[in-house]
């Protein structure tokens, strides 16, 4: 046998003893995150008054009664505490889709939105914005135009990539461009035709993504479609793994994935629909938290999808305390702030540990 | 357990692969596939481990077809070593021959101790027992591939399909592969590109040619001058060693 250097060794994965130790210290970061981030924001509120309203709503202790209603009040549990929970869910949900995409397609580059979700979303979005349809809809017209976009690509790429045999992951990928870019170019079609320069800006603004519509009932849906939906992914690692190993290997091993991949693709369409209808589309998050993740616990999705899960609504909580602190009596729009914040650290991990990205070795 | 395949036919458009291919492996035999390139020795094990399946003819474990077997239940009954396995995500060695435990799991079953017990022995077969927690990536070529003979074994099945397990291995480590596989006394299908470890290793061989079985037998019936002359097109001396081994030796 080959002796090999040890120094080589790049050791992935952990044991379960440290698995369970990382998942609670990152519960509690997130508890501890939730909490912090709520006092941060452009109103100024002393950190005693904001948790005297959680206390309230949250214990229902008498002696905070005073902070029952009044500004305080609104500013904290009307406009800040679900817009942390909204960023929760929307991290949550992209970086467990994330790893889902890029196990069903098995690419590395895939993120959530590779089914054409995005400019499904986005051209859902312009039609709601330029000619008022949806208006039915009620007070998030745009949003939900932008959700039956997403949907609607999603199926339609799915649809085309099962025509004449089974999907595959490289159909899926081309199925996706495609519809995508038909999506754009109508989408821009359509702006320009219009020439409406407020709608516009509204487009842009929306397609760069946003927490800052945050409502409690949005809130209600976005939060068990996503808890539900990263407990059933979690549920499938094994399916998850496999799906890595291609099709003929796991054919070899007992399982036909064509089934499962339709599946898992429809339950993640879902979820990210929700997330667009809630937030916009925010880029980047369902990339690089798997992959970062991914890094420094190894590939097997048992811990993976939990990880990812709780990382991905951690980053987005403090993204978007960053959206509401750095620019004075302004917000940046969040999907600029990720790009920011998240390549760097990206590229830095990528230098720093030997990782087999697209192949090849780490 | 026996495998059988019963009149296998596969054609791509208009291209027959395979034309009508029967052949069977007994209970614990070592039966080699050998055949020129394009011959459908590939073709012919892809059908037998279901990923593709064939036009016409059926393929039996045990007398059983494997049409009215699912997945899961071919998987606990044969193995797969296969000549690709390249992977664009890291999994740990570990991770890799765990995933051998899957036929016999249900959908939300955990892996148990058990399981855990049946990796570390297969991985002891294999001699990478020192390499569970190293990246699957990072290792070479033979060392995956043993890897890989370790997640088949993990799935403790009574068969194993091997497709020209040793290509790309060198002479070390093809003998090491091949030996492992040999002392495990299962039945075993394996296309062979040498014809010289076939003969080592096989109690009988099937030739291919075109989509074809030309000939079968022990490979001293099968291996002589005129049948490598007709299939390979290449002038051969067919010689004894001292200790009765026959080798076969090319022009």
């Amino acid at each position: 046998m080959k002796k090999r250097d040890s120094g080589r060794g790049n050791r992935v994965g952990l044991s379960s003893l440290g698995f369970t130790t990382v998942l609670i210290v990152l519960l509690a970061l997130l508890v501890f995150s939730i909490l912090a981030s709520i006092t941060f924001g452009n109103a100024d509120l002393s950190v005693k008054e904001v948790y005297s309203v959680v206390a309230y709503e949250l214990l229902h202790i008498r002696k905070f009664s005073d902070f029952a209603e009044g500004a305080v009040h609104d500013v904290v549990w009307i406009i800040r505490f679900p817009r942390v929970i909204l960023a929760l869910c929307v991290g949550m949900g992209l970086a467990v889709c994330g790893v889902v995409m890029q196990a069903v397609v098995k690419n590395p580059l895939a993120d959530p939105y590779i089914l054409g979700i995005s400019s499904g979303a986005s051209l859902g979005a312009t039609i709601g914005v330029l000619f008022g349809f949806g208006a039915l809809f009620g007070a998030n017209s745009v949003g939900v135009m932008a959700f039956l976009g997403a949907m609607g690509t999603s199926f339609l790429v799915l649809f085309i990539a099962n025509i004449g045999g089974r999907s595959n992951a490289g159909k899926l990928i081309l199925a996706g461009m495609a519809v995508s870019s038909v999506c754009s170019a109508i989408g821009n079609f359509a702006i320009y035709i219009v020439n409406n320069k407020n709608a516009t800006t509204e487009i842009m603004f929306w397609t760069m993504g946003s927490l800052a519509g945050a409502k409690w009932q949005r809130v209600a849906v976005l939060l068990p479609v996503i808890l539900i939906g990263t407990l059933i992914f979690w549920s499938q690692f094994r399916n998850l793994n496999l799906m890595l190993l291609g099709d003929e290997a796991s054919i070899t091993l007992g399982t036909d994935l064509h089934r499962a991949r339709n599946l898992y693709m429809i339950l993640s369409s879902l979820m990210v629909g929700f997330a667009v209808y809630a937030a916009g589309t925010i880029g980047f998050v369902g990339l690089i938290i798997p992959h970062a993740v991914r890094m420094i616990f190894g590939t097997d999705h048992r811990r993976l999808v939990p990880l990812c899960a709780l990382v991905g609504a951690i980053f987005l909580i403090w993204a978007d305390v960053g959206c509401r602190v750095i620019l004075k009596n302004s917000e940046m729009p969040i999907g600029i702030l990720v790009s920011i914040i998240g390549a760097p650290c990206f590229i830095y991990l990528m230098v720093r540990r030997s990782y087999g990205f697209g192949g090849g070795r780490g | 357990m026996k495998i059988k395949t019963e009149d296998i036919r596969l054609a791509y458009g208009a291209d027959a692969i395979l034309k009508g291919v029967s052949m069977e492996a007994g209970n614990r035999e070592f039966v080699g596939l050998i055949g020129p390139n394009g011959s459908g020795k590939s073709t012919l094990l892809k059908c037998v481990y279901r990923v593709l399946s064939p036009d016409d003819g059926a393929v039996f474990l045990d007398g059983k077809s494997l049409k009215e077997m699912n997945y899961k239940a071919s998987a606990r009954s044969m193995g797969v070593v296969a000549q690709h396995n390249y992977y664009n995500f890291d999994f740990s060695v570990r991770e890799v021959v765990l995933m051998g435990r899957s036929p016999h799991k249900k959908a939300l079953e955990r892996d148990n101790a058990e399981d855990y017990a049946i990796v570390a022995e297969a991985l002891e077969k294999v001699g990478m027992a020192d390499f569970a927690a190293r990246s699957f990536s990072t290792l070479s070529g033979g060392e995956q591939q043993r890897v890989i003979l370790a997640r088949a074994l993990a799935q403790q099945t009574p068969c194993l399909i091997l497709d020209e397990p040793t290509n790309h291995l060198d002479i070390t480590h093809q003998l090491q592969l091949l030996k492992i596989v040999k002392q495990l006394d299962v039945t075993v299908i394996s296309a062979i590109h040498d014809l010289n470890i076939a003969a080592m290793f096989c109690d009988r061989l099937y030739v291919l040619k075109n989509g074809e079985i030309v000939a079968e037998g022990t490979p001293r019936e099968v291996l002589t001058r005129e049948l490598i002359r007709e299939i390979y097109e290449v002038e051969s001396d067919i010689v004894e060693d001292s200790k009765g081994n026959m080798h076969i030796l090319f022009y």
